[in-house]
């Protein structure tokens, strides 16, 4: 039997087929303007991988920003609770997931049978988020995925004040100005996105073993960051980007069974 | 029950057609502290000046950016000349940015009266009683002067009256969304709060009277889901109200100036009517901007929590709220001891509504962990 989480995210789509409850394929496509036409792409695709027919799946679970655009879903989900169904499956003593996306940051504490106890969300700014990253790297004529090696190298840590992209991509300006090097400034803009994502963390309070997941785990400058933040390591699971999709998918086949 | 939506959402002209009907004064209030009944027994429309939800930009000179964005949008309506139609305005010592917007709009917007009434802050002070009165001693005198007509006791009489049977109905209202199904639902309740904080009490009154003859079985089909307590600052954001109960869950209760805290307590009986208004204001369920050094709020959310049959609290405040900012963490960590969930909201002049979805829908995922679990 398999069962297909899809996680439509503000810049990824994710999806995730199961077979039988255990993981079988999975695809990332990107989001584009037209939603439902990047779902169907995905979608279809997955199901290439899989080497499986659409008949062949018994459910669709739906999570993301985009899970009502899923025409072809049997339920949805928040991120919040697929987040934290899919982290237990794979980290059972998981204790708090944090989940760093494109567009959102999420901190999730749950209890020992993987219920969600308390989360929060980034509020309504993009300072706390992936595509922060992704608009100081082109302030500084950098790929995004340079970021991250090149902020490990840096010397120095620079404070940055602005609690808004738009305004720290001024201060990015100006420390280029003021000739900081890249390293440095990368390991500003990580340092600046971490600590939103602390505060947050610390706000559903902190307990081991904590996980990092999401598109932003993959950046090792902010990784580092987000650990010297918090004094502590954080796990990054395999496949930390489809958590979300799996715990969907996890959900449609225990609503199939 | 339509007419409370109608007279939300037609203040102004409920207003407007009120002197046209009567050629009686109005005045705008800006604080729930405010001795309404004074005014009411002098003739006077007492109306609270509200905000729009529309984003403005006519406030900067005047207000600090960092001033919550409440007290911003009620200047902006008087910049604007929403409020045209008051005579006068007045407000009561509760919190300093709303007092900002007060004083801006005396100094630019033409008034024939206005006051600023200095309510007391240590209302648990056995002398706030005696202080308020002698207040609201001066300021009954600044209204008859400015009216030119004394104001009986009878008039006081009857506008004490007036003014208790609204609490006493709004408290029956309230005392049937205790009910497995409630018959209204928490948007309507704030329609019904917000809106009786403008119209004349006695048409409301009447309102009211004919929805409780007709209430019973009302919306005995709608699916209550998740039981909401809601807990704040001002708040009349209906979008926000009806986006939540359109996800699965039903407001059975508040604690909020526009909700439950306006009309919670009657002025008692007292041959010294201004008195009984004292007793009746310093005594009222507590804005945090007052509730010092005992924390009377917590134990009265818990044990309407409680009574109400609450399964989740979502606390908002207006963004940059000072008073709200204190109390808050203290009612989350009271809330959770007796293991009710909360959801922290921030509100702006706008609710963006597509994030507060998804945050309430994960909250009510929470609460119901194990659909999901």
């Amino acid at each position: 039997m398999f069962n297909v989480g899809i996680d439509v995210g503000a810049k990824t789509i994710k999806v995730v087929i199961l077979r039988d409850g255990q993981p079988f394929a999975q695809y990332k496509g990107l989001a584009g303007m037209d939603t439902a036409e990047s779902v169907e792409q995905a979608y279809t695709e997955a199901l290439k991988e899989a080497g499986i027919s659409r008949d062949q799946v018994k459910r669709v679970v739906s999570t993301g920003v985009g899970r009502k655009e899923v025409p072809f879903s049997d339920e949805e989900v928040t991120e919040v609770g697929a987040d934290s169904k899919g982290i237990i499956f794979v980290m059972p003593n998981c204790r708090t997931c944090i989940d760093v996306g494109a567009e959102e940051g999420r901190a999730i504490r749950c209890d020992d049978g993987g219920k969600v106890r308390d989360f929060a969300v980034n509020e309504k700014c993009a300072a706390g988020a992936g595509s922060f990253v992704e608009s100081m790297s082109r302030a500084l004529e950098l790929k995004l995925h340079e970021m991250g090696e090149l902020s490990l190298k840096a010397t120095r840590t620079v404070p940055m004040n602005a609690q808004c992209a738009v305004f720290a991509e001024s201060e990015v300006v100006s420390l280029i100005h003021s000739d900081t090097t890249k390293e440095d400034i990368a390991r500003s803009v990580h340092d600046a996105i971490a600590s939103r994502i602390i505060s947050m963390v610390r706000r559903v309070g902190i307990e081991p073993e904590i996980a990092l997941i999401g598109g932003v785990s993959h950046n090792v400058g902010f990784v580092e960051c987000l650990e010297r933040g918090l004094e502590t390591k954080v796990t990054i699971p395999d496949n930390a980007e489809f958590i979300g999709a799996l715990g969907a998918a996890l959900l449609a086949y225990e609503g199939s069974k | 029950m339509k007419q409370f939506q109608s007279w939300y959402e037609n203040h102004h002209q409920y207003c407007k057609d009120w002197k046209a009907r009567t050629g009686g004064k109005i005045v705008g209030y800006m604080c729930t502290y405010v001795p309404e009944e004074i005014l009411y027994a002098a003739g006077i429309l007492p109306t609270r000046v509200l905000g729009s939800h529309e984003p403005h930009d006519v406030t900067e000179p005047h207000i600090f950016g960092m001033y919550c964005p409440f007290c911003r949008d009620v200047l902006a309506q008087g910049l604007k000349k929403r409020y045209d139609y008051i005579d006068g305005l007045t407000i009561s010592q509760s919190c300093l940015h709303i007092r900002q917007a007060f004083t801006s709009w005396q100094m630019h917007l033409p008034l024939e009266w206005s006051y600023y009434l200095p309510m007391p802050h240590h209302v648990q002070s056995p002398r706030a009683v005696p202080f308020l009165r002698e207040e609201l001693v001066s300021f009954k005198k600044s209204v008859e002067e400015w009216t030119g007509k004394e104001i009986t006791d009878e008039a006081l009489d009857h506008a004490i009256d007036v003014y208790n049977t609204n609490r006493r109905l709004m408290r029956q209202i309230y005392e049937l969304r205790k009910a497995e199904n409630p018959p209204i639902t928490g948007l309507e309740a704030m329609y019904m709060v917000v809106s009786s904080q403008f119209v004349d009490k006695a048409d409301h009154n009447k309102e009211l009277e004919r929805v409780l003859q007709n209430i019973d079985g009302r919306l005995a089909d709608r699916e209550v889901g998740t039981r909401l307590m809601i807990i704040g600052s001002e708040n009349d954001d209906v979008a926000f109200m009806s986006m939540a109960e359109s996800v699965g869950a039903t407001f059975v209760t508040d604690d909020h100036c526009t909700g439950s805290r306006y009309f919670w307590n009657e002025a008692p009986q007292d041959a010294d009517r201004l008195n009984a208004l004292a007793i009746r204001y310093v005594e009222r369920p507590r804005c945090p901007t007052k509730d010092w050094p005992e924390r009377s709020r917590i134990p009265h959310l818990l044990s309407m929590a409680k009574e109400w049959g609450v399964e989740g609290v979502i606390l908002i405040q207006q963004k940059f709220c000072d008073p709200h900012e204190l109390d808050i963490p203290a009612i989350k960590k009271a809330f959770e001891e007796i293991d009710i969930p909360t959801l922290f909201l921030e509100f702006d002049v706008t609710t963006p509504v597509g994030p507060f979805r998804i945050r309430v829908e994960a909250f009510l995922e929470m609460i119901r962990g194990e659909d999901l679990f």
